[in-house]
């Protein structure tokens, strides 16, 4: 589904939380939001699922406006925050609810729910309670019931926040073999500028309400539009990737690393200067990134 | 070995057990030694003072509460339950959907509503039933069944919102949210997502309201003006003419009443699932 955000605005108790914002996601593509608190962009997510109406602007579904179709219509799952599975029902029954709601028949769904736990490699806690599972088999579970009713687009706010460094790096390699497995439109908030790096194959950066660029990640972090967005991925970090035929990649993240040779690389960022592709096998060859993006 | 005993010993001192215990049982024979007391009068024919046990035993009392005027005990007993039944029902499910209009919406004069709700907590039972009375006598509602469970209703109102806008404040709209995104109509989320969050609360509120109706003596003789006989209004001239077999045949058959139908309350909620164990109240 190719989604269009098209200047929308939002005021709540007078504070403007949208202001003319438009982007797009193309059908199948991973899109993210990245942005500080506050920013607008989990309210972002909310419009597009239809739970907080805009003041202004339209959403429109391939072409289509759907202002006025409610949110159980819009077949936009989200996958939240606080994870939000139901806990009067076990496992399974969560992860089949879409299909429950879309009437299929309750062998199907029980059938279509095991394959989905399966996806997310849970697939003996079907008959558990939700409480017994830990906070990262609780997201998978979000996760998979979200996949379940092939919604027309998977909406993901902050979805591993709660988690641990080594949790929210399998939940990043997990939702990104889901997407290309089931190849739906994805749209994720977040305010980690390395999960928008590597997943991202867009990013659209929001402060205050305000679109302040819109691009890939290689053109966020090569090209920041301002300040803001430079300081954003401008902290003293690395990222460990590699270099193929002198493009540094990790993720969807790609980087041209001229005269750096093949092989385990980093990718260093330092406060004020152009980021640079360091190989991790020849330290001799550490070059600055190419300007000229991918 | 000294040491790992010290332990243990330290470990039952925090466990608290024997003051638990005993609280309990002060607790239970608090509310029990009572009640056996009364169970013991219901079937006691003489009882005098020093005597520990009664001189005489009589089944008087409760064939009086069953089969009196003229078999119309048990007649009694059932008005009074369906009464109390229909206000804990017609209560709760306007204080659920007042506690939702309150919680998860805004509006002008949400705030003189909430306060509005709570106003027959300030006013005393005497002077709202004669108010009551004059208003039901003009709407052509005095001496029904219906006048009886609307008065019955306005005051367990205050307690089952009280009750109900804690709950549904806890709830939130999250789980709700979750399942419109998922597909389901405005309806089929609440009863899928939020109804069983609310299940505590409400059988809370359907308790409160309940017990507030079955016992309600002044409201009920006063809009019911003896047309409407509950088994507050029958049991209350025995409580002040001092027969205490009568007087406790009705109190053990009001306990008694009580108690079954609070268990088919719990049946009610286990049979159709929505009592079953939630993160939110365990």
């Amino acid at each position: 589904m190719h989604l269009t955000f098209d200047h929308i605005s939002l005021a709540l108790s007078g504070k403007t939380i949208l202001d003319d914002i438009s982007f797009e996601v193309a059908d199948g593509e991973f899109v993210s939001i990245l942005g500080e608190s506050g920013a607008g962009k989990s309210t972002t997510l909310k419009v597009v699922a239809g739970l907080i109406p805009q003041d202004e602007g339209s959403v429109l579904f391939d072409g289509q406006p759907v202002d006025d179709l409610p949110t159980h219509k819009r077949s936009c799952a989200i996958v939240f925050q606080d994870i939000r599975l139901f806990p009067n029902m076990n496992v399974q029954d969560n992860v089949a609810f879409p299909l429950k709601m879309q009437g299929v028949a309750k062998a199907e769904r029980l059938r279509v729910a095991q394959e989905m736990l399966e996806a997310v490699k849970l697939p003996d806690m079907g008959t558990r309670r939700v409480h017994e599972l830990s906070g990262g088999q609780q997201q998978r579970v979000a996760l998979a019931r979200a996949l379940a009713g092939h919604p027309r687009a998977i909406l993901l706010d902050e979805p591993f926040s709660g988690l641990d460094e080594q949790l929210r790096e399998e939940m990043r390699s997990l939702v990104l073999s889901l997407h290309e497995r089931f190849g739906m439109t994805s749209l994720m908030v977040t305010h980690d500028p390395d999960e928008a790096l590597t997943m991202s194959d867009r990013i659209v950066y929001v402060s205050e309400g305000k679109l302040i660029q819109e691009g890939t990640p290689a053109d966020l972090l090569l090209r920041p539009r301002n300040q803001l967005v430079a300081s954003c991925f401008g902290d003293t970090s690395a990222i460990e990737g590699a270099v193929a035929e002198e493009v540094f990649r990790v993720g969807k993240l790609e980087v041209p690393a001229p005269e750096v040779a093949d092989g385990p690389a980093v990718l260093v960022r330092v406060q004020g200067s152009v980021p640079f592709v360091h190989s991790l096998e020849a330290p001799a060859a550490a070059l600055p990134a190419s300007e000229e993006g991918r | 070995m000294a040491a790992s005993n010290a332990a243990a010993t330290r470990r039952k001192k925090r466990n608290g057990k024997p003051f638990s215990k005993l609280f309990v049982a002060i607790h239970v024979l608090i509310v029990l030694l009572p009640i056996s007391v009364i169970a013991v009068w219901a079937c006691a024919d003489r009882w005098q003072w020093p005597l520990l046990l009664p001189e005489e035993f009589s089944m008087r009392g409760i064939e009086e509460v069953l089969f009196s005027s003229n078999g119309q005990g048990l007649a009694v007993m059932g008005q009074s339950i369906a009464i109390a039944f229909a206000v804990a029902v017609l209560t709760t499910i306007v204080a659920a959907m007042a506690a939702r209009a309150i919680c998860n919406y805004t509006w002008v004069g949400r705030n003189a509503y909430s306060f509005l709700l709570v106003v027959p907590f300030l006013i005393p039972t005497t002077v709202f039933a004669m108010g009551v009375q004059v208003l039901f006598i003009h709407a052509g509602i005095a001496r029904t069944v219906f006048g009886v469970i609307l008065a019955h209703s306005i005051c367990a109102l205050p307690y089952a919102v009280t009750i109900m806008i804690d709950v549904t404040r806890a709830a939130g709209t999250r789980l709700e949210d979750a399942a419109r995104t998922l597909g389901a109509g405005p309806l089929r989320s609440f009863v899928s997502t939020t109804l069983p969050a609310l299940m505590p609360g409400i059988l809370s509120s359907i308790s409160m309201s309940y017990i507030l109706s079955f016992s309600q003596y002044f409201l009920t003789l006063l809009i019911g003006g003896g047309a409407v006989r509950t088994f507050a209004t029958v049991m209350f001239p025995y409580l002040s003419g001092g027969d205490r077999t009568i007087a406790a045949a009705y109190g053990i058959s009001f306990i008694l009443a009580t108690f079954v139908v609070f268990l088919i309350f719990e049946w009610l909620l286990r049979r159709f699932g929505l009592g079953k164990r939630t993160d939110l109240y365990g």
